[in-house]
């Protein structure tokens, strides 16, 4: 029994196929079950009809998308008139402005990073990977202190007599949603990029340079494009998980501004209004699904993997 | 004449030499400038909090009224806090077990076996670092409620609550290990395994003292990560978490309740251990390297 039992052990271990069963078969088990399996029945949830007690009921039905769309057709603009659709087009407005915003801060940075090494650069990368690996909600926790009518920076220029009463942009809304999300999520487009612009030979700038090429000529022609798979993987790490953001809204919009994590978490958690839930967040999955495909057709799916 | 036109580009030449040393300098010093403010506005948000942490007043600067730890001894004597965090602790280190032992195995699959769909196991493999926080959670929230619940025998075990958290967050970090340990393994040596079974060595015992040495920090690493991916989660685990509290969600109702004293306590402290952590990280094994996907060693 012991003996058919070991040389059972052998064959899976020595067969090619049994060696993939063992090594890949687990984890394609469990992602099955965990995560295909749900995404799917949220995708079939959100074409069912719901009633009233929010069961399930199998008939197929586009109800739940017409709740979140105003009645006529895409071009009509009662189609956008609702609660939903502007909160839609606003958090795509915040997902892109955050995204611009981390580019341009991160870039700098992580061209000085690819060009210098050593010491200087454990200490840096240490400086921004500690806030990195911090909570998350701890973060938007400390914007929360600092933004606000009565926040740090408002009672701090007040204090230095620089204003006489709190500025609004340092109120609670958009900007401060905005700058939460771009503390959040720079890190991803600092190491995105920084894994990029790393592997560039920078031989090719000096020798475009000693061509003749202008600095901007240089930038734009041999440095961007040789980045351009960190820039799109970086822009992909910070405008996916910006536009479904929750916290960051939630803590620094105090209310004032609805972005769509907040309306489907609200449905969700007061109401258990599935069919709202899972039709919302088929906007969100929508909209990763097409920018990963653009991506795609500039980088591979291994360049992807940088963070 | 001749020697008069060979005067004026030498003149030329030496200041476009001193006009592009002078600009170097100035991009240098602009570029150091940047990346010197980032650092600032990467920083400032928490060190406020670390300060508002031990000062009398904790809700902001002004008025300052001194400092004080109290608010420490009142945040490790709160015991809902404390028994939420031992849950994160546990719901962490299950979790993080569980997304290790998939994750290597699976790195196993990308790194030495060729099969049909592999560039879409790895996608597969990623995928759940990429969906979002709020669709993961209530994809999931929804599957355990709503579906698996309503199995006869079986289906208590999925109202949501501590399993249902675990299941989650090992899906979660199941990516974070894939892609440290199969980087590891793609820049592995595969003669050395070769060496030791014609040595005589069975594919367990060169497994055990071959290979699992050259992974460990890797695997190492890669735990360590889903580790605090889980611990840190807040949006999933709001969803999947059931009626049971862990430490983001228990933050997130001081918040909603104005407790900022105790918030700024347990937040200094959350930043002051990860700071630890990833120091002794950072010199055990190349963080970096992982994190950033540099050049492989």
């Amino acid at each position: 029994m012991a003996a058919s039992t070991d040389t059972n052990n052998r064959s899976l271990l020595r067969t090619a196929r049994g060696k993939l069963a063992l090594t890949a078969g687990p984890s394609t088990i469990w992602l099955g079950l965990l995560l295909l399996a749900p995404l799917t029945f949220m995708v079939t949830v959100s074409f069912m009809n719901i009633n009233e007690a929010y069961n399930i009921v199998w008939q197929p039905s586009l109800d739940n998308y017409g709740q979140l769309t105003g009645p006529g057709l895409p071009w009509e603009s009662s189609f956008w008139n609702t609660a939903f659709m502007e909160s839609l087009l606003l958090s795509y407005v915040i997902a892109i402005v955050t995204t611009v915003m981390c580019f341009s801060l991160a870039f700098p940075l992580a061209y000085l990073l690819a060009r210098k090494g050593g010491r200087v650069f454990k200490i840096v990368i240490f400086l921004v990977l500690l806030p990195f690996f911090t909570m998350y909600l701890v973060r938007a926790y400390s914007w929360l202190l600092m933004f606000g009518p009565n926040g740090v920076l408002n009672a701090t220029l007040l204090k230095l007599g620089m204003i006489s009463e709190p500025l609004a942009v340092f109120n609670f809304g958009v900007p401060a949603i905005i700058v939460g999300l771009t503390h959040a999520y720079f890190p991803y487009m600092l190491l995105s990029l920084y894994a990029s612009l790393d592997g560039i030979d920078f031989s090719l700038v000096e020798a475009a340079r000693d061509l003749g090429a202008s600095r901007p000529a240089v930038l734009k022609d041999v440095i961007l494009p040789l980045a351009l798979p960190g820039i799109i993987s970086g822009s992909l790490f910070v405008f996916v998980p910006s536009l479904g953001a929750f916290i960051t809204p939630r803590f620094l919009g105090q209310g004032k501004v609805l972005m769509i994590g907040q309306l489907i978490e609200e449905r969700i958690n007061s109401l258990y209004a599935i069919g709202y839930g899972s039709a919302g967040s088929m906007f969100i999955v929508l909209t990763i699904v097409v920018a990963f495909a653009l991506a795609f057709r500039y980088v591979d799916v291994d360049e992807l993997g940088g963070v | 004449m001749a020697t008069n036109t060979e005067n004026t580009t030498d003149v030329t030449t030496v200041e476009r030499f001193f006009d592009h040393r002078t600009r170097e300098r100035w991009l240098r010093r602009g570029l150091y400038g940047i990346a010197g403010l980032l650092l600032v506005f990467l920083w400032i948000p928490l060190a406020v909090m670390v300060f508002l942490s031990v000062a009398q007043n904790a809700s902001t600067l002004f008025p300052f009224e001194g400092f004080t730890l109290q608010h420490y001894a009142a945040t490790f004597s709160d015991p809902g806090l404390m028994m939420a965090l031992f849950n994160s602790a546990q719901v962490a280190t299950v979790a993080a077990c569980i997304a290790t032992v998939l994750g290597v195995l699976a790195s196993f699959a990308l790194a030495r076996r060729e099969f049909p769909l592999k560039s879409a196991f790895r996608t597969f493999g990623i995928l759940p670092m990429i969906v979002p926080g709020v669709v993961l959670g209530i994809a999931l929230l929804i599957y355990f409620r709503t579906l698996l619940s309503a199995i006869p025998v079986v289906g208590d075990l999925f109202v949501p609550g501590f399993l249902t958290l675990v299941l989650t967050h090992s899906v979660y970090g199941f990516p974070f290990v894939l892609l440290i340990v199969s980087a590891r393994l793609y820049t592995f040596d595969e003669q050395l395994e070769e060496a030791a079974r014609d040595l005589g060595a069975s594919p367990l015992e060169t497994f055990r003292d071959v290979t699992l040495p050259i992974i460990a920090p890797a695997v190492g690493a890669g735990f360590l990560f889903a580790w605090i991916r889980s611990f840190e989660d807040f949006i999933r685990a709001f969803f999947t978490k059931g009626t049971m509290d862990v430490l983001t969600t228990a933050m997130f109702s001081m918040i909603k309740y104005g407790a900022a004293p105790k918030m700024n306590a347990i937040s200094a402290f959350i930043v002051l251990v990860i700071a630890i952590l990833l120091a002794v990280a950072m010199n055990l094994g190349n963080v970096t390297q992982y994190v950033a996907g540099g050049p492989d060693e």
